[in-house]
């Protein structure tokens, strides 16, 4: 294994490394991928859903194993705008999303990426380097090894392998990408965010029916206002099999500069009285946190590619909320396949270069995922803005008690109740200039 | 539901080497920075683990011992004061989720 060159080393057994590493097992590609935890998955945290479908490029009808690695498909969405005593949600539900390959499958990571690696590991023994290709864990990488500027291997403690390229699929804490220069040394916290969870587990029947889930059926469920404080961010709430994932994201300079942790947050989200409504009964059996960029270009790495090397998945920043999901475990997968696609085409014309790599830069470029992050850019910087993450909730929920108040009096129309909330929590050019915007930018 | 305080929450981590009690520490942190030209000492409140804590007299004080490895002190230190790193799996604390 020591003394051989592979044609590539992936750092980094979550999703955009897995991604990549069944891509190039595929294509009788000799690699090796590394992962620091005992096991993929071991150090892995997320939301979360992974949207789209492109589980099943990896995993061909991944729903028919009986016990895969995710928790619940989703059918049920839900966008709640809360204040400190009320919800207003826009709910969706449709039997649509109950076919085949699902459009979004809840996951729990520690979980889901060991059974993806097994898979992984499932291709490499039907490939031609069966006996030459590793999943190796517990190896932490301390550097990519450079020549000329080009990467040619990594560095764990003493040893040293050599390959003609590295896919960097390290996560969001990105030291490799740093080390290489592809992201200045320090990245500043404008642009991240804190993501923190509760895992709480229920009687599976206790679970189904609370959140009318039928067999493997999920739902997700999205919060903005009250939920962060006053911080910008927000709250979510996954159904897995017999947890739910409930937790919140918060802007790392927000909370600096507001003076709130992230612990209080969760605590306050919870003790909302319609979330203590929704939760009672659980036992939390985990907790967990880890940062996540926010989709904002200013965040991302100044190039995804150098000679011998590419970025995938948060290692480049790739994740993105822009109102209706949080997107990030599918930019992920889809970086790996793209990144992984073109190592192939690098060594068909042993070329590991610019040259050939930058090609990666184009195929995500022509994808949905930059494609998205392009043109949802002002999405993004309107949920970081105090209209919409504080007054605009606070005004719709205090709409929503006046028009669900029936108190034997005469009725108000609903339009003069609104301009009743508006003008209470906001004001008409407030929402003009985030109706403008948000007009454009969805 | 009732809720938890942070030390409740970090019982229910797991870490890789917890019996040791030699381990080497992944994050190092200048808390002379901290404690002379710092304005904000935000860590104190934005670590998700506590790590950071403030004493009686103001000063920053850093243990790694109940890290998460979440990289939120990474970002929110603009004083140059954190040096973080992933644990070592052999020699330091590392987290290992059981959900994640």
């Amino acid at each position: 294994m020591m003394d051989e060159k592979f044609d590539c080393i992936i750092v980094g057994a979550g999703i955009a490394g897995l991604a990549a590493a069944m891509i190039l097992a595929r294509n009788n590609m000799k690699f090796l991928l590394i992962e620091k935890g005992e096991f993929a998955g071991s150090k892995n945290v997320s939301g979360g859903v992974l949207w789209g479908s492109d589980l099943a490029k990896l995993v061909p009808n991944y729903w028919e194993e009986e016990d895969g690695g995710w928790e619940r498909f989703i059918n049920h969405r839900r966008l709640t705008f809360m204040d400190d005593q009320s919800t207003f949600s826009i709910d969706f539900k449709s039997s649509h999303f109950n076919e085949t390959p699902y459009s979004g499958v809840v996951v729990l990571r520690s979980k889901f990426d060991r059974w993806l690696a097994g898979k992984v590991q499932e291709e490499i023994d039907n490939s031609d380097y069966a006996m030459e290709s590793f999943i190796a864990t517990n190896i932490k990488v301390d550097e990519i090894l450079m020549e000329d500027d080009k990467a040619v291997g990594i560095r764990t403690g003493e040893e040293e392998f050599h390959a003609d390229s590295v896919i960097i699929s390290e996560g969001v804490n990105n030291l490799l990408t740093r080390q290489v220069g592809l992201q200045d040394d320090y990245v500043p916290a404008d642009h991240m965010l804190t993501g923190i969870k509760e895992v709480i587990r229920y009687d599976q029947k206790v679970l189904e029916d609370r959140f009318q889930l039928n067999g493997l059926s999920g739902m997700s469920n999205e919060f903005v206002g009250f939920a962060t404080d006053g911080v910008e961010g927000g709250g979510f709430l996954y159904t897995n099999r017999d947890t739910i994932s409930l937790g919140l994201v918060a802007g790392i300079k927000d909370m600096r500069e507001k003076e709130k942790s992230p612990h209080d947050l969760l605590n306050t989200f919870k003790g909302h009285p319609v979330i203590q409504d929704t939760i009672k009964g659980g036992e939390v059996v985990e907790y967990s946190a880890h940062v996540v960029s926010s989709g904002d270009k200013r965040a991302m790495p100044k190039e995804l590619y150098k000679d011998g090397v590419l970025l995938c998945g948060e290692s480049a920043n790739l994740l993105m909320n822009a109102g209706k999901a949080i997107q990030g475990m599918d930019y992920a997968m889809r970086s790996g396949i793209l990144g992984a696609e073109t190592i192939v085409k690098a060594r068909e014309r042993d070329d590991f270069t610019s040259n050939t790599l930058k090609e990666y830069k184009q195929a995500l470029k022509e994808s949905y995922v930059m494609k998205d992050i392009n043109s949802f850019q002002d999405a993004v910087h309107m949920l970081h803005n105090p209209t919409m993450y504080q007054d605009v909730p606070n005004l719709i929920c205090d709409f929503g008690r006046k028009f669900f108040t029936i108190d034997n009096e005469p009725t108000k129309k609903s339009r003069e109740l609104m301009s009743e909330s508006i003008k209470e929590h906001s004001s008409y050019w407030d929402l003009i200039k985030i109706g403008f915007k948000g007009a454009k930018s969805l | 539901m009732k809720l938890m305080d942070l030390t409740e929450r970090l019982g229910l981590v797991s870490y890789r080497n917890q019996a040791k009690s030699d381990i080497k520490p992944h994050i190092t942190v200048d808390t002379d920075i901290c404690n002379s030209t710092c304005p904000h000492k935000c860590t104190t409140y934005v670590c998700p683990a506590n790590c950071y804590t403030m004493d009686e007299d103001g000063k920053v004080h850093f243990q790694v011992e109940d890290c998460i490895e979440c990289g939120t002190c990474m970002y929110a230190c603009d004083q140059g004061a954190v040096d973080w790193n992933y644990p070592d799996p052999e020699i330091g604390r590392g987290v290992t989720w059981n959900f994640g």
